[in-house]
């Protein structure tokens, strides 16, 4: 019998204690590790330096939210800007230099509580008519040398009710390609009765998956988004506000329809330009030099914010995030150090319990050291046991905070990774828990074996 | 294996501070392969001598010496593999003045020790405690050795019983066994039969001694029954050999 055999012998024979101790090395060590996983994954996530475009333009109101309401897809838009500004992004002589590519979006409509957004084909990499693509370099990138793709049909037609939707639709909604579908006002809460539009739109394309937010939305033309009724009525006051004329004569009954249809298809508005609102332009600028002036301008200017998501997410992620995980890193180094404890206590008692049993062993010929040897390693088996526990248990209390982070912005974490930190961790862990052992071995190795022969 | 104790002293600090002198042998000697029952009455220091032979206490004066070890008192045997010999061990060993790591190691490679009460791990079963007799000899465990042994004691059917679901004979039978798991040269018996009815104590007491024949190991039993005693081919009396007031 070798002294694996002996200490795992002696460990099932205390198998409650043993595994009690075990679970609260196994919940620190678990709890350590998911801090770990979301403090890596969210450096991964919210501190890309490259979005495939590098500002953002809306409202003026809280970056963070205009960030992730245009790149996550989750928060009300801040607000909206005129149409104008995209206007001017490409084609002003001031920022058109500076500008590779805008695609506006707006925002503000749902199918079955996904949202939609309307833009232009040319996100999509294609000309307004949905089908010819544009030059590689002037196409939108959702990732650095990432971009979208179709899996089935083609992308929308800029000016008809046409769709086309994301990798994970279908599997949310049930919508395939060809079926047709009505759009909710805003996205109404459980319970809530959805205000639906009378339009119609027709998926003519899905989009191959991207493992982003994108992956979860419905994308329409945005003079179909603009002929929603309703949404002229509104832009039309907001444009009026904007303006500074007076709101009631905006109130005055307008046109009846706020389109017609071509016999095309086509959309023809009956909202002039002047009061088309966009919730945010995406900008891919033509260098890091020409985006910063356009921000200062922008940002200098009364209409619209210009933010660069990489900095406003990496802020994010400094002030927020990371202090966040770190208070809950020293919450689970206390746990730790608790389990940790409680490995000591528990062979501790049972070294107290047997102390006949290891005089008894002495007389056999186990040295004190050996004996010693045989409780630091039961200590540093439980705290290696607990470790391993702990880090299969932590990795999928990630794949919940993955599932979490897949259903609110789309995009999940690599949970499965098991890093260096966490290997060091385990390490670390069994070692203490050896030293740990420390405290009971010696009270065995000062066990005289004589006295402790002599009881019956 | 001779073993020679001369002028050895040993004495407690009792609880006030004061010295009990428990131990003065001035001279005793097993021989190779001689079975001795040690008489005595209680508390003569019976036990405290063999846990002085045993090395388990060291004496405050004298020597207490092993001679004729394994190596030239018998060649390997069918499955005990060469282990490493503590320095000096070749000749004569005076254990009194090893270190107390050496002792253990001397003691679990020669020395077989049956206590009064088994004092079996109760979380292992009769044969694992006839292997973790075997554990701490740097030898590897003979499973055929530890079976033969326990089939001698005639366990061969309980050899995967913990001790809790055997007889005290059983009991003391595994712990025998146990005691000879390293074909000791020694083996020293504590009352070995003390809590035994006579039928079991007479079983137990054969199987010892059949047992310490067969691998060639002396014998020193300590006992206060004389129906015990008289069986085995010598008997000392502590009380003539032990003189502890006596510096
Ligand atoms: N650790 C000790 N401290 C003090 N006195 C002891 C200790 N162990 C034994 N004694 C005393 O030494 C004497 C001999 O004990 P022991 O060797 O156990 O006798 P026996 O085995 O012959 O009954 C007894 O009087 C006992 O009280
Ligand atoms: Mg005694």
């Amino acid at each position: 019998m070798n002294i694996f055999q002996l200490v795992l012998k002696q460990m099932r024979q205390r198998a409650l204690s043993t595994w009690l101790t075990l679970l609260s090395v196994m919940l620190g060590v678990a709890l350590a590790v998911v801090i770990m996983l979301i403090r890596r994954e969210s450096a991964v996530l919210f501190g890309q330096t490259d979005y495939g475009f590098d500002i953002i333009v809306g409202a003026k109101a809280s970056s963070l939210q205009l960030v992730m309401n245009t790149v996550y897809h989750i928060d009300r838009s801040p607000g909206n800007i005129p149409y104008s500004v995209y206007k001017q992004l490409t084609e002003s002589p001031q920022f058109r230099p500076a500008v590779r590519m805008a695609v506006p979006t707006a925002v503000g409509d749902s199918y079955q509580g996904q949202r939609i957004v309307g833009t232009i084909p040319q996100l999509f990499g294609m000309e307004d008519d949905g089908i010819t693509p544009i030059p590689a370099n002037r196409t939108m990138q959702y990732r650095p040398g990432k971009r979208y793709e179709i899996a089935q049909g083609r992308v929308f037609h800029g000016q008809k009710f046409e769709a086309v939707i994301g990798a994970d639709i279908t599997k949310l909604t049930g919508l395939k390609l060809g079926d047709i579908f009505k759009a909710t006002h805003g996205l109404p809460k459980p319970g809530e009765t959805p205000d639906i539009h009378g339009e119609e739109w027709t998926v003519v394309g899905v989009l191959k998956e991207t493992g982003t937010a994108a992956d979860r939305v419905l994308y329409i033309s945005l003079p179909s988004f603009y002929a929603m009724s309703g949404h002229d009525y509104a832009m039309k006051a907001q444009a009026a506000i904007r303006q500074g004329i007076d709101t009631s004569r905006a109130n005055a009954p307008g046109p009846t329809t706020a389109y017609d249809v071509r016999p095309d298809g086509t959309i023809e508005l009956h909202l002039p330009e002047s009061d088309w609102a966009l919730s945010a332009v995406l900008v891919k600028s033509r260098s890091p030099f020409f985006a910063s002036q356009m921000m200062y301008v922008m940002n200098n200017g009364q209409q619209a914010a210009a933010v660069n998501p990489a900095s406003v997410m990496r802020e994010f992620f400094n002030t927020f995030l990371q202090p966040t995980t770190r208070a809950w890193g020293a919450v689970a180094y206390l746990v730790n150090a608790v389990a940790i404890v409680a490995i000591l206590v528990s062979i501790y008692n049972s070294v107290a319990a047997r102390i006949r049993e290891i005089a008894i062993l002495r007389a056999l010929g186990a040295t004190r050291r050996r004996v010693m040897l045989t409780i630091c390693l039961e200590a540093g088996l439980i705290g290696l046991a607990g470790g391993v526990l702990g880090i299969a248990a932590g990795h999928l209390l990630g794949a919940l905070v993955s599932g979490y982070f897949q259903q609110t912005i789309g995009e999940g974490i690599r949970w499965w990774i098991v890093s260096r930190e966490e290997w060091l961790y385990l390490l670390s862990v069994t070692v203490v828990s050896m030293l740990a052992g420390l405290v009971p071995a010696m009270k065995a190795y000062r066990t005289p074996v004589a006295d402790n022969l002599a009881g019956v | 294996m001779a073993v020679t104790l001369d002028s050895v002293f040993k004495q407690y600090v009792a609880p006030d501070g004061s010295a009990v002198p428990v131990i003065h042998i001035p001279k005793f000697a097993l021989l190779p392969g001689e079975h001795v029952a040690l008489i005595g009455t209680s508390g003569s220091g019976k036990t405290t001598l063999l846990h002085l032979i045993a090395g388990i206490l060291v004496p405050d004066r004298g020597r207490i010496v092993f001679s004729g070890t394994r190596d030239d008192a018998r060649g390997s045997g069918s499955a005990v593999v060469p282990y490493s010999t503590p320095p000096g061990l070749g000749r004569e060993v005076d254990i009194s003045q090893l270190s107390e790591a050496r002792r253990d190691v001397f003691r679990g490679q020669n020395i077989g020790y049956i206590f009064q009460t088994h004092h079996l791990l109760g979380g292992f079963t009769a044969l694992e405690n006839v292997q973790l007799g075997m554990s701490f000899t740097g030898r590897r465990v003979d499973v055929g050795w530890a079976t033969h042994l326990l089939t001698a004691v005639g366990l061969a059917d309980r050899m995967h019983y913990k001790p809790g679901k055997l007889s005290v004979g059983q009991q003391q039978r595994v712990a025998v066994a146990r005691a000879l798991a390293n074909r000791p040269l020694l083996v020293l018996a504590d009352e070995p039969t003390g809590a035994l009815d006579p039928a079991n104590a007479q079983q137990v007491l054969d199987l010892i001694r059949t047992l310490c024949t067969e691998v060639g190991a002396s014998l020193l039993l300590v006992t206060h029954d004389m129906t015990i005693a008289n069986q085995l081919p010598r008997q000392v009396m502590l009380g003539e050999l032990n003189q502890p007031q006596v510096k």
